[in-house]
């Protein structure tokens, strides 16, 4: 079973991401902002990672330019789910190494299909 | 002029402080409401395994003993055993009628060799009868003659008797057999009617058996289907779940500014340009398209939804 890391500083979302990833058959780890998710990252291996952009502590990008240099996450896809569509701070994602970029509200169903796009 | 001040920032604060409220419990009952999702989805996913297992659908129970096909088989497999095993013991009584038959007719042959028997017994008693007028007729010389022909005389009325018993027995024998043939038959006769309905009885318990099944098996379809529908509008629920996140960041923002403003009153910062200041400060934070749109900050960007991949 794929395992995915979801980043969000918001509960609710966290819920309504891993509801549908976990019914679409993915196992699901969560994690509050940024910091939270390398902690978690030192403990599990992923092959996945949802995050939001603006979190406290630490934001998705600064987050994504951390993984990065991960070799362990080098290579393996890194998704941003976010409201903000500004193609200037999408330009930012995807310098820092996203692989995608997704408004929020998502579609479940889409969301299902983008992760399946990006997975190996 | 001061006190005034102090009491709107007081206000300024607690409406901060309500708007977070407001979020945090928006928020929350968001969450229980995705947790119901979890176990309506769950219960609905359980429920159809479930059923697919009772019914043996494809084939995927683990054990056919279990499942609704399985039994349907089970039953079937006992009944066609019963069926043959009813079915072997009318050809065994078949099989015990034509031996009786031919016992019959072995009966017959020895009444018919005990007839000849008696013909020979009869030919015997007229030769001693005559055998004795001519040693008669011999005088002296015909003395021995006349024991000889007393004698099988003798011999003759015991073979009579004889046969006259073996004869009865015979009969009896016949007797017998004639009635236990009828019984057989009657039986037999029976049974092949009693095999008939039972095979037409399992037959329509077997096609009730399978109706029942391919109805059980269609409200499988139905619930898998409804199922289906259900994942959907969940998702549909979902999407429309995330207007909690997106009005939690605008309260945030709304939240943020506020905050701004009361710090900038606090200094007393009276000039109009330092207050335009702050209030860029507050729009250089909003994320969505909606908050941009309030603040008059148009510029070409996705909508929700969009998925991107670089």
């Amino acid at each position: 079973m794929k395992k995915v890391l979801i980043v969000d500083d918001s509960v609710s979302m966290r819920q309504m991401v891993g509801f549908t990833l976990r019914e679409g058959g993915f196992e699901v780890i969560e994690a509050e902002h940024g910091q939270d998710a390398l902690d978690k990252l030192q403990a599990a291996v992923v092959d996945l990672v949802i995050t939001d952009l603006n979190m406290p502590v630490m934001d998705g990008i600064t987050l994504i330019q951390n993984l990065r240099k991960q070799p362990a996450m080098k290579t393996k896809p890194i998704l941003m789910l976010t409201t903000e569509g500004l193609a200037g701070k999408k330009e930012q994602g995807k310098a820092a190494g996203a692989t995608g970029w997704i408004v929020k509200p998502f579609d479940p169903e889409k969301l299902l299909q983008t992760v399946a796009k990006v997975l190996p | 002029m001061d006190a005034a001040l102090a009491r709107y920032l007081t206000q300024l604060a607690r409406m901060g402080e309500q708007l977070k409220q407001t979020s945090k419990q928006i928020e929350d009952s968001v969450v229980g409401v995705c947790d119901s999702f979890q176990g309506i989805a769950s219960r609905a996913q359980a429920t159809v395994t479930r059923a697919t297992g009772f019914l043996g659908n494809g084939g995927q129970s683990t054990s056919d003993r279990q499942s609704f096909e399985g039994l349907i088989e089970a039953c079937s497999g006992t009944l066609v055993k019963i069926l043959n095993t009813t079915i072997e013991a009318g050809d065994v009584s078949r099989r015990a009628i034509e031996r009786i038959e031919e016992m019959d007719k072995a009966s017959q042959q020895i009444s018919e060799a005990l007839r000849q028997l008696d013909q020979i017994t009869n030919s015997n008693r007229m030769l001693a009868f005559n055998a004795r007028i001519e040693a008669a007729h011999a005088g002296t010389a015909g003395t021995g003659f006349a024991v000889v022909a007393v004698e099988l005389a003798a011999a003759t009325v015991k073979s009579r008797s004889v046969t006259a018993h073996v004869g009865e027995l015979a009969l009896n024998l016949r007797s017998l057999a004639h009635s236990t043939l009828q019984d057989l038959r009657n039986m037999n006769e029976k049974d092949a009617e009693r095999v008939g309905q039972c095979r037409l009885e399992v037959d329509e318990s077997l096609r009730d058996l399978q109706a029942a099944h391919s109805e059980m098996a269609a409200m499988l379809n139905g619930m898998t289907a409804d199922g289906a529908l259900l994942a959907t509008d969940i998702g549909g629920a979902v999407r429309g779940l995330q207007f909690q996140d997106r009005i939690s960041q605008r309260i945030a923002h709304v939240v943020s500014d506020l905050d701004t403003l009361c710090t900038r009153l606090k200094m007393h910062a009276g000039p109009v340009a330092r207050g335009a200041a702050a209030a860029d400060e507050g729009f250089s934070a909003y994320t969505m398209q909606e908050e941009r749109e309030v603040a008059g900050l148009g510029e070409a960007e996705a909508s929700a939804g969009d998925v991107e991949l670089f």
